[in-house]
């Protein structure tokens, strides 16, 4: 199964909620995928072992050799179309 | 499904500020703190906290409708969880989440008393939600009083 991170400052109420509305999206979409909330701290760890990154703070534009998606649009609506597009196609290579 | 008592648990009257007024984003996360502080639901090490976190990873919102912000913190600055709805009088600047440049005009905030994010999940989706729906938004940026700010979010929450 595929994995995808979402990381914010504390790793308490951003990242899990924004974590499980993605889980929520894709399952509505059949698209089975893990998704875990994390510590912005622990990201080094984190993004060796996952197949794309959804990042809710601010975030150097640098290769993270996974696809990185911007998570905002979960908690805004707004954008929600296109970044699910992305994960979509990530999840069904 | 435990989600009607984890609601209330979160939405207090007390917790609920009209027409606030603040110059700037450090004084006004300072006196939301102080309010949490009062009613019991955080520690005092909790405003510098907030007002930290928010420097390093801001929390404005762009919705469609109303700009908002969620300021939080570690689940170890909170006694109880709670969240603080402030309908701002003025906008108050904030920076825009996930970009960390952009400053936005943000007119209501939600500062979240958040312990255990595990059993407080439901209610924080449902709260991102209404930041997609802009009727909603300014429904609550327009509401009079106390009870009917509850009313317009335990409609979108319950």
């Amino acid at each position: 199964m595929k994995k995808i991170i979402v990381a914010c400052g504390s790793g308490v109420a951003t990242s899990q909620t924004v974590a499980s509305k993605v889980k929520d999206l894709c399952e509505k979409k059949g698209l089975r995928v893990q998704v875990e909330a994390i510590n912005i701290r622990n990201l080094e760890a984190h993004i060796k072992n996952c197949d794309m990154y959804i990042s809710i703070t601010p975030y150097e534009k640098k290769d993270y050799g996974v696809p990185v998606v911007s998570g905002i649009p979960f908690l805004t609506g707004v954008g929600l179309d296109v970044a699910m597009k992305q994960i979509e196609e990530v999840l069904r290579k | 499904m435990t989600m009607a008592t984890t609601n209330h648990t979160l939405l207090h009257p007390e917790l609920v500020l009209l027409d606030v007024m603040a110059f700037n984003q450090e004084e006004l996360l300072r006196e939301l703190s102080s309010q949490l502080l009062s009613k019991g639901y955080v520690k005092d090490s909790f405003a510098d906290a907030v007002i930290a976190r928010e420097k390093t990873f801001p929390t404005g919102l762009v919705t469609s409708g109303v700009c908002v912000a969620i300021p939080h913190t570690d689940a170890i600055h909170v006694v109880k969880p709670g969240i603080l709805i402030a309908n701002l009088r003025e906008p108050v600047i904030f920076k825009e989440m996930g970009n960390g440049v952009n400053d936005i005009k943000v007119e209501i905030i939600f500062l979240l008393a958040i312990n255990k994010p595990e059993s407080q999940i439901g209610v924080l989706k449902k709260l991102m939600n209404i930041f997609s729906k802009a009727d909603v938004l300014l429904e609550l940026k327009h509401a009079k009083s106390v009870l009917e700010t509850l009313e317009i979010l335990n409609q979108e929450i319950a």
